[in-house]
């Protein structure tokens, strides 16, 4: 990452040279719905999205009729070195869902307040899907909302992984969020 | 539909080798944990993933705990004009407090907080503002600031200083509380003066200032080193976060046992709850109910003999120690300032008029009676009786902290009730058996001037003087001139909807409003103002408050903070440090120091003179001698090296030192203090140790207590002083307690994060009540509904009154005498359907400026402290519908947060 340095950037191009540089896609959840006959179902409604995918590999990561009711599968996503879980929620319905119920999603098991590891701790409590709490201090996301803080000291949203269905297949596609220890998501091989 | 949503980003840059390293602490809760401000030019290199490549010496990607930039850590910021990158992150190096580089949520993300015009701090305030045809326009300093000197003479020439009140925050750095101070109560010495969190100038903690216990007196060391830990009115996770998660959480896995009073359960108490009940009590109370439950278990001890008579016997007073001293009355305490005839006063823990005979003698503390009123198991009063003793066997070190929930539910009483108790269980002066609170602001307090007592003309029954309630005399339109910095004052306070109303009246429909581009006219217009009985306002913020700024202030000042001026300040445990500035203030904005001093020059006052704030600190370090936090010696030491004080503080970095703070004049070595009251250090070791030689100070209160013999005052806390009370708002009907208070993702940093950062408002985009499954159903009430709380019954004490008879200030006999309006309260909120709330209560957050829901809080100060008891209120819910944050699945969260 080093050779890719800041040249010239002033404040208040910062923003805008990140995003062209890492070339982000731009788009409405309604239009990319219609536009596409996979479904990424990031955000519902018709709010404005923005969606982190460009430059992420498509990975298949698993098939809709192999998922359980809120038994978490590991798998790793960008690369090798980052794991998450993919989960079908037992039926509630989630920002950035896919499936029929809209209540499979995938998320990173790195806790963003200092990495903490939370494989095991996904918990279905009634209608409430969380991850957490993690072992070092805490932290609990909700599921069903983009990995919110529900209570904690994270500095962010436990990333979410953005997903595809394409038939029975569901595919990794791009991640929201950065994942705890790197300084891009997409490292260098 | 498009609710408040956050879109995280991917990817966050790393501080390179070269960049700017400044030291500060969180600016938020009281922990105040240790920060590493990394600064570069934008437009020079970022650092790189590998160690030789980032300013942090790590590779990327980083393990657990290791160095990390979130992107909420980054930020763009001025500095010398040009624009730089921070990264802010906690101090990875630090050996105190946040060890290891620890952080909570709020100071995770105070990157956020840094004024950026392309984020949502771009509406900081950038130059002051004088209304003209009812518009806060910009207009220079000298214009602003003569109107407000001119104004100001005029209302204390012709109404006197009591007619120029003073609102200000108590914490915001060394250098500003000691100007405002020094401005308002030794230039204009008016009684109209208090802080942010109370209506009048007085202890937030009655008891622990009767019994000699300071508020901040342990090492936060202690609280883990405490084989039982009662807790009182807070989760210290939500509310000292650090504090938690470094000693309370490793204690607790280590096996201490924790005793907690609340109404609700929140992450950390559902931590210690799921060690088990051979582990955890959790006393889930009624509302206001903590004095008979604290006195049942005192009655319990007191009964089976297994009280710490040893600890008693050395530092406890008898008959003639609690009436030793001079003055009238109670002559051991404050109690002289408010005569209470002898309501608390005890011959000591034994004898004919001992706690043990009192405390016995009363009904309500019967274990079958107090658990019956707090609506508790009886069984768990004797658990938490045997645990805090051991019951005979051997003595656990025990240790107790409180907060708001519980000094702000009854003020006095629990106060006194947790002090006895505490006492009587040997805590107070020894490693790990300590008693202190559990949150408030950082300790940024300075005296610049006493407080002007004898002129304040409030008196309570007895002969004494109380500190004038600044609400009332507001509201029976005596403050001709209200000088509001950085606080809100109306959300703040309770029954905040009639206090809202008033301001309207005295400001906003006075009919002398400012209509001419003349500074002249102008002067006269707001002259007329404070002579036809209405108000002039001052407001002075780093944003544009709503109400008092945006719509009732006259002229508003712009004043810069945190990170954009070197400030010192001190933290809950007395940890003095510098909070380096590290960026450029918005536009024209100026550090609250410095507008007091411009101020108090127009005006005529001198000694205010100041160019920089270490002067301002320099000034202010003697009066902090033989305070907690004293900070003089500091000075001393760094003018022996030829350095400034703020130069001294900036070489001690993020580990400071902890106050009070001494020198050794042999060696130059510059001593803190681990822990006050603390019995078990010898007058050998201080000598010893050079703590007695020249300018150095010694307080009692190092290794005694605040008391006059040195000693613990053990009081009485009569359930009878509030009882009426408590009654009288109990619920009635269809009712429910209302109770509110912090989370902990906006805890002390509301003045920043509820609107202004991105992540938090995407969390909490507006208030909530958290409301019990029976109470929700009985209501037709799901999470997700947008509901009403209102209630028409409001207490509201009206006048500032002189109190004469023993009985004046007790709830019912103001309502009697007519001193008592019922007004109407009303605020939404978001429904959080939870068990995690007691039945038949709701908890809500307490202040956003759009939701506050202090509206529904009773305005009746506690009849012996002048404080209100803010978390008792009273109201009814109606269910208004769903909002939009049930039907998307964005924003807000309806998980509760006791999920383990």
């Amino acid at each position: 990452m080093s050779d890719i340095k800041k040249k010239d950037e002033t404040a208040a191009d910062h923003g805008k040279c990140m995003l062209n540089r890492r070339q982000f896609l731009m788009y409405s959840g309604s239009a990319a719905a219609a536009a596409s006959t996979v479904s990424i179902s990031l955000f519902p409604g018709q709010a404005a999205a923005k969606a982190r995918v460009v430059g992420y590999p498509r990975k298949k990561i698993g098939q809709l009729s192999a998922l359980k009711d809120d038994q978490p599968v590991n798998f790793t996503y960008p690369d090798d070195g980052a794991i998450n879980m993919l989960v079908k929620m037992g039926g509630v319905k989630a920002g950035g869902g896919v499936g029929d119920q809209r209540d499979v999603v995938a998320f990173s098991y790195l806790c963003t307040h200092q990495g903490g590891n939370m494989i095991g701790k996904y918990q279905a409590v009634g209608n409430h899907r969380v991850l957490g709490q993690c072992p070092l201090h805490l932290s609990t996301y909700d599921l069903t909302r983009h990995g919110i803080i529900v209570s904690g000291q994270a500095y962010q949203s436990v990333p979410q992984v953005l997903l595809e269905v394409d038939g029975d297949d569901i595919y990794a596609v791009g991640m929201m969020g950065l994942i705890f220890g790197r300084n891009e998501n997409l490292l260098e091989s | 539909m498009a609710t408040k949503y956050y879109l995280p980003e991917d990817h966050a840059p790393l501080p390179p080798k070269n960049a700017d390293v400044k030291t500060t602490c969180c600016d938020y809760c009281i922990v105040a944990c240790g920060y590493k401000v990394y600064r570069w030019p934008v437009g020079t290199p970022d650092g790189g993933p590998k160690a030789s490549e980032n300013a942090f010496n790590t590779n990327f990607p980083s393990g657990p705990l290791q160095a990390w930039v979130a992107p909420t850590q980054h930020n763009v910021v001025m500095h010398e004009g040009r624009p730089h990158n921070v990264v802010i992150i906690p101090d990875k190096d630090a050996k105190v407090v946040n060890i290891g580089g620890d952080s909570s949520i709020r100071g995770g993300c105070i990157a956020q907080k840094c004024y950026n015009p392309n984020k949502p701090t771009n509406d900081r305030l950038t130059s002051p503002l004088v209304r003209i045809n009812g518009t806060l326009q910009p207009v220079t300093w000298d214009f602003a600031l003569d109107i407000a000197a001119d104004v100001g003479n005029h209302v204390l020439k012709e109404h006197g200083a009591n007619a120029y009140s003073v609102k200000t925050f108590s914490y915001q750095f060394f250098e500003n509380t000691y100007a405002v101070k020094k401005f308002a109560r030794r230039s204009i010495k008016t009684a109209a003066f208090t802080f942010h969190d109370t209506p009048s100038d007085v202890t937030s903690t009655p008891g622990f200032r009767d019994a000699g216990f300071d508020n901040f007196g342990p090492a936060y060391t202690d609280w883990g080193d405490a084989d039982v830990l009662v807790i009182c009115g807070t989760d210290p996770y939500e509310t000292k976060t650090m504090i938690f998660t470094q000693f309370i959480k490793p204690a607790i896995d280590r096996g201490q046992k924790t005793i907690w009073l609340n109404v609700r359960e929140t992450a950390g108490l559902a931590y210690a709850k799921s060690k088990g009940d051979d582990q955890t009590i959790h006393l889930q109370i009624n509302p206001g109910t903590d004095t008979p439950v604290l006195g049942a278990i005192s009655r319990i001890i007191l009964e089976n003999g297994w009280e710490d008579k040893d600890w008693i016997k050395h530092w406890v007073n008898d008959k003639w120690g609690s009436s030793s001293g001079f003055g009238q009355g109670t002559r051991n305490t404050p109690w002289q300032w408010r005569t209470t005839w002898g309501k608390f006063q005890t011959g000591g823990v034994y004898g004919k008029k001992g706690y043990k005979k009192w405390v016995m003698s009363r009904k309500e503390h019967e274990p079958e009676v107090a658990a019956k009123i707090a609506g508790v198991d009886v069984n768990d009063l004797y658990k938490a009786a045997k645990w805090l003793t051991g019951g005979g066997g051997d003595r656990p070190k025990a240790s107790f902290g409180i907060e708001k929930g519980f000094y702000w539910s009854n003020n006095t009483g629990n106060t006194n009730a947790i002090s006895s108790l505490a006492t009587i269980c040997g805590a107070g002066g020894r490693p790990g058996q300590v008693v202190g609170r559990f949150g408030g602001h950082q300790r940024g307090g300075a005296g610049g001037g006493s407080y002007p007592r004898n002129r304040s003309p409030e008196k309570v029954p007895g002969r004494r003087r109380r500190s004038l309630d600044t609400d009332r005399w507001l509201y029976s339109g005596h403050t001709r001139m209200a000088h509001v910095i950085g606080t809100t004052w109306i959300q703040a306070m309770a029954g905040a909807n009639g206090l809202h109303n008033k301001f309207e009246e005295l400001t906003t429909n006075n009919p002398n409003q400012v209509t001419s581009w003349d500074k002249d006219e102008i002067i006269k217009t707001l002259k007329a103002r404070a002579d036809s009985g209405g108000t002039v306002v001052i407001n002075q913020d780093i944003y544009l408050r709503d109400p008092i700024g945006a719509r009732f202030a006259d002229i508003v000042f712009p004043a810069s903070t945190w990170g954009e001026e070197d400030f010192a300040r001190a933290n809950g445990e007395r940890r003095i440090r510098l909070y380096q500035k590290f960026y450029d203030a918005p536009g024209d904005a100026k550090p609250d120091w410095w507008i007091i001093s411009r101020l108090a020059q127009k005006m005529g006052f001198k000694g205010y003179d100041w160019n920089d704030s270490n002067q301002v600190c320099e000034e202010s370090s003697r009066s902090s001698r033989g305070n907690r936090k004293a900070y003089h010696m500091i000075k001393i030491a760094a003018h022996r090296e030829g350095k400034t004080l703020h130069q001294k503080l900036a070489e001690l970095g993020t580990e400071g030192i902890q106050g009070p703070t001494f020198l050794n004049y042999e060696t130059g070595e510059l001593l803190g203090t681990v822990r006050l009251h603390n019995t078990t250090m010898t007058q050998e070791q201080i000598e010893r140790e050079g703590r007695t030689k020249g300018a150095n100070m010694i307080n009692k209160k190092g290794t005694h207590f605040n008391s006059q013999t040195g000693r613990v005052n053990i009081q009485k806390h009569p359930w009878s002083l509030y009882a009426d009370y408590w009654e009288w708002m109990s619920p009635k009907e269809d009712e429910l307690w209302h109770t509110n208070g912090r989370i902990n993702e906006i805890w002390q940093s509301g003045f920043d994060d509820i609107e202004r950062r991105a992540y938090i408002t995407q969390r909490w985009p507006e208030n909530f009540t958290e409301i019990h499954p029976d109470d929700a159903a009985a209501r037709g009430i799901e999470s997700g509904d947008r509901v009403m709380l209102f209630s028409n019954r409001v207490p509201v004490h009206k006048n500032t009154i002189k109190g004469v008879h023993g009985k004046d200030f007790q709830f019912s006999e103001l309502m009697k005498n007519g001193h008592i309006a019922l007004e109407k309260g009303a605020v939404t909120a978001i429904a959080i359907v939870t068990p995690a709330v007691k039945k038949g209560a709701l908890y809500s957050y307490f202040i956003t400026e759009k939701q506050a829901s202090n509206a529904l809080q009773g305005r009746v100060v506690d009849n012996i402290s002048g404080n209100y008891n803010y978390k008792l209120g009273v109201c009814k819910v109606k269910n208004l519908g769903p909002s939009e944050y049930k039907k998307e699945f964005r924003s807000m969260s309806f998980a509760p947060r006791n999920i383990v």
